[in-house]
């Protein structure tokens, strides 16, 4: 068929006529607060796949639910979408928990969940995790998913060649602080040469600035990553490796690690259980919980959130507050070990049965307590790309054997290098 | 002009996806150089200020010590192979067709199955590399943590995947030669070698040239065999492996840009590698060309 000028200009002044139609149409949908089809965001893991299920049957009368669990880096794709805006944004989207801070300054991107009710409810959830996802004015992005108290997993039949108590009440005692913990797990490492009571140097840096008040920049905007309380992180974390307790485990060799051995204790946070029965179903009875030597800290949690795209914010709240009551929570705690954000879940039957994994133990009499009494911190928007020089230095130390003195000196200087060129004074 | 429309039109799609996805970026990179934005927020003019971090920052230089170290590393046995190999596929009877193939294969495999490949191939505890040292009795090597060996492997891989490559080239520009210079060669009593540096090389001038050029180009890009053989190590926050030995300028960018979302940053440090591109190119272009006659 020979293509003729006027055949041609004909069929493209078509295709941009569709084109502006369906254009059209795509903002109208937009604009109209009582969309009926609603997408949702979230990582595999992120919230309980039942109970996803069960929202979408749910709600089926009112509106069409279509969840989407998004692989890869999650945080990058969810920037790009809301950057490029339009249709393809998410009507309810997950935020990780250490992702949240870096989304605070742009709150104007999302609906504020208190004006659609949050603020009646929010009591049931924990005030310290509300609040990390609430601007300075007040405005609240995030819905708490879950959190996580972070622990010590340790093997039974390790800890008792060492001669250490293998009763989590009785550990405890004994282990309070870090150096207790670093007496224990010397013990641990004598009887088991194989063994480490620790992973990876810039891992327990990271949960031990956790367990801390202040983090990296304080509220009125300072660098403070040089002061004492991150200092003391960084010896504490040094002296394990120091001591030749250093496991040296990274992700790559984690499972390996866990299901022959190599690390005889873990510390991680709740939701971390479910790696350590995925990568060792073998061992199933032989691991423990203990409190956190040093104290509770928080690692991880998330959120969900309405950007401001959402073509119907009152459903999509009802659905949200949905997922995240108090029963549902605790099924996700069941599913997908997710340690919920809401403690009246932590009294539900799903929560308090003995986990066969742990031999039987209530691992909740472990978490609950530190899930209430968890240290408040500050955490700045930047505060994540000014850790990051931290881990990396401390990486040096373990890799080439860097002088702990030097290494946390050029961590200081690259640290207040990135708060300068973030804006932090 | 006009009455060419219907070639234009023909030749459109390449310009309209070039002018999209290559041509507006670069431009947009360079204006988000002089801004800080986190892809999100409102942007916010900082001047020279991304530029003067990055004269200071001594990531980027170490990134750049990297990026020229794995560099030097990949080009230097990629040319020289790739040229003795040409040689050796140029001067065969049988199954030329067969060697072309079998050693251009590597440079039309994927990038990312071939660096998960070496990754497991160098392991440092269960790579067979190290296996077959193991067996014949030396010590294990720590190929992915030694910050020298983390380069090592990474220009190997690279060797491997554009050997074949620069072969291809390297060959066609042989047989571009006259067969008649080679045979007054032999008649003059040239033996082989004689024939390769008094006739092949200087004659193929132009075609290391290009290939000089274009693998600067391409060497000092290597982004995907570290990002992948490291990349995964979530534990360790800062990409590039330990010590970060494998972290090349681009991996940096990638890094501030994308994971940190600082794209003010990223942006200014791949403006300024490309001022450092641009000046290899010339001193290469300048050494290879030197001693050229007039």
């Amino acid at each position: 068929m020979e293509l003729s000028r006027r055949r041609f200009l004909q069929a493209s002044a078509m295709t941009a006529a569709a084109a502006g139609f369906t254009a059209a149409c795509g903002s109208s949908g937009t604009t109209s607060a009582h969309g009926k089809d609603l997408t949702l965001w979230y990582w595999g893991g992120g919230l309980s796949d039942k109970v996803v299920a069960d929202a979408k049957a749910q709600f089926a009368k009112d509106v069409t639910l279509t969840a989407s669990s998004v692989g890869g880096d999650f945080k990058q794709k969810l920037v790009t979408t809301l950057a490029a805006g339009g249709t393809s944004v998410p009507d309810i989207t997950g935020i990780k928990g250490e992702d949240m801070a870096s989304f605070l300054p742009s709150a104007s991107k999302f609906l504020d969940l208190n004006e659609l009710g949050f603020k009646d409810i929010s009591s049931q959830y924990l005030a310290w995790k509300t609040k990390r996802a609430q601007t300075t004015d007040g405005k609240q992005i995030g819905f708490p998913i879950d959190i996580g108290p972070t622990a010590m997993y340790y093997r039974v039949d390790l800890l008792e060649k060492a001669g250490l108590p293998t009763d989590p009440d009785k550990l405890a005692a004994q282990i309070k602080t870090w150096d207790d913990f670093w007496a224990a797990g010397a013990q641990l490492h004598g009887a088991n040469p194989k063994s480490y009571p620790m992973r990876n140097l810039p891992e327990l840096f990271s949960l031990v600035v956790d367990q801390g008040t202040k983090r990296f920049i304080d509220e009125s905007n300072h660098f403070i990553g040089d002061q004492s309380h991150i200092r003391n992180a960084w010896n504490t974390a040094v002296k394990g490796f120091t001591a030749g307790l250093d496991g040296k485990v990274d992700d790559n060799s984690w499972n390996a690690a866990i299901s022959t051995g190599t690390l005889g204790i873990e510390l991680g946070a709740a939701w971390h259980a479910l790696d350590i029965e995925q990568a060792a179903p073998d061992l199933k009875g032989q691991w423990r919980v203990a409190p956190m030597p040093g104290g509770p800290a928080n690692d991880g949690g998330s959120y969900l959130a309405l950007p401001k795209q959402c073509r119907n914010p009152e459903q999509a709240f009802k659905i949200v507050s949905w997922i995240l009551n108090p029963e549902n929570d605790a099924r996700g705690f069941t599913d997908a070990a997710i340690f919920p954000a809401a403690p009246a879940a932590y009294k539900l039957p799903a929560m308090t049965a003995g986990d066969p994994y742990f031999g039987g133990q209530k691992i909740i009499d472990v978490f609950g307590p530190a899930a209430e009494a968890m240290p408040i911190s500050y955490e700045a928007p930047a505060d994540a790309a000014v850790m990051a020089p931290y881990s990396t230095e401390l990486g040096n130390i373990e890799a080439s054997g860097k002088s702990p003195d030097a290494a946390w000196n050029d961590a200081v200087s690259k640290a207040k290098q990135i708060a300068q060129r973030q804006g932090v004074s | 002009m006009l009455s060419y429309w219907r070639q234009y039109l023909a030749i459109s799609p390449f310009y309209l996806v070039f002018a999209v996805f290559s041509l507006f970026p670069v431009f947009f990179s360079l204006f988000l150089a002089f801004q800080h934005w986190d892809g999100l927020s409102e942007m916010k003019y900082v001047g020279l200020q991304q530029f003067q971090f990055l004269l200071r920052d001594p990531v980027f230089w170490l990134s750049v010590r990297n990026t020229l170290v794995i560099w030097v590393l990949s080009t230097v046995p990629t040319l020289f192979g790739a040229l003795v190999l040409a040689a050796l596929v140029h001067s065969v009877r049988r199954f030329k067709g067969f060697y072309r193939i079998a050693l251009f294969l590597p440079n039309v495999t994927s990038i990312v199955a071939v660096t998960l490949f070496f990754g497991a191939v160098f392991s440092n505890n269960f790579g067979l590399v190290n296996a077959i040292l193991g067996a014949v009795g030396i010590a294990p090597l720590p190929w992915l943590s030694n910050p020298w060996l983390i380069k090592v492997v990474i220009a190997a891989l690279m060797t491997w995947m554009w050997t074949g490559y620069n072969m291809i080239i390297y060959l066609a520009g042989m047989q571009a030669i006259p067969p008649e210079v080679h045979e007054a060669a032999r008649i003059d009593g040239a033996g082989p070698v004689r024939a390769f540096f008094g006739i092949t090389l200087p004659m193929l001038r132009p075609i290391i040239l290009f290939t000089v050029v274009i693998s600067t180009i391409n060497g000092l890009q290597s982004f995907s065999e570290p990002q992948v053989l490291f990349g995964t190590n979530a534990a360790n926050a800062s990409l590039g492996g330990p010590g970060q030995a494998g972290l090349t300028t681009l991996l940096y960018f990638y890094q501030e840009a994308f994971m940190n979302n600082d794209y003010g940053y990223g942006a200014a440090i791949v403006w300024a590698f490309l001022v450092l591109i641009i000046v290899l190119v010339l001193v290469n272009w300048r050494l290879v060309q030197r001693g050229r006659k007039p």
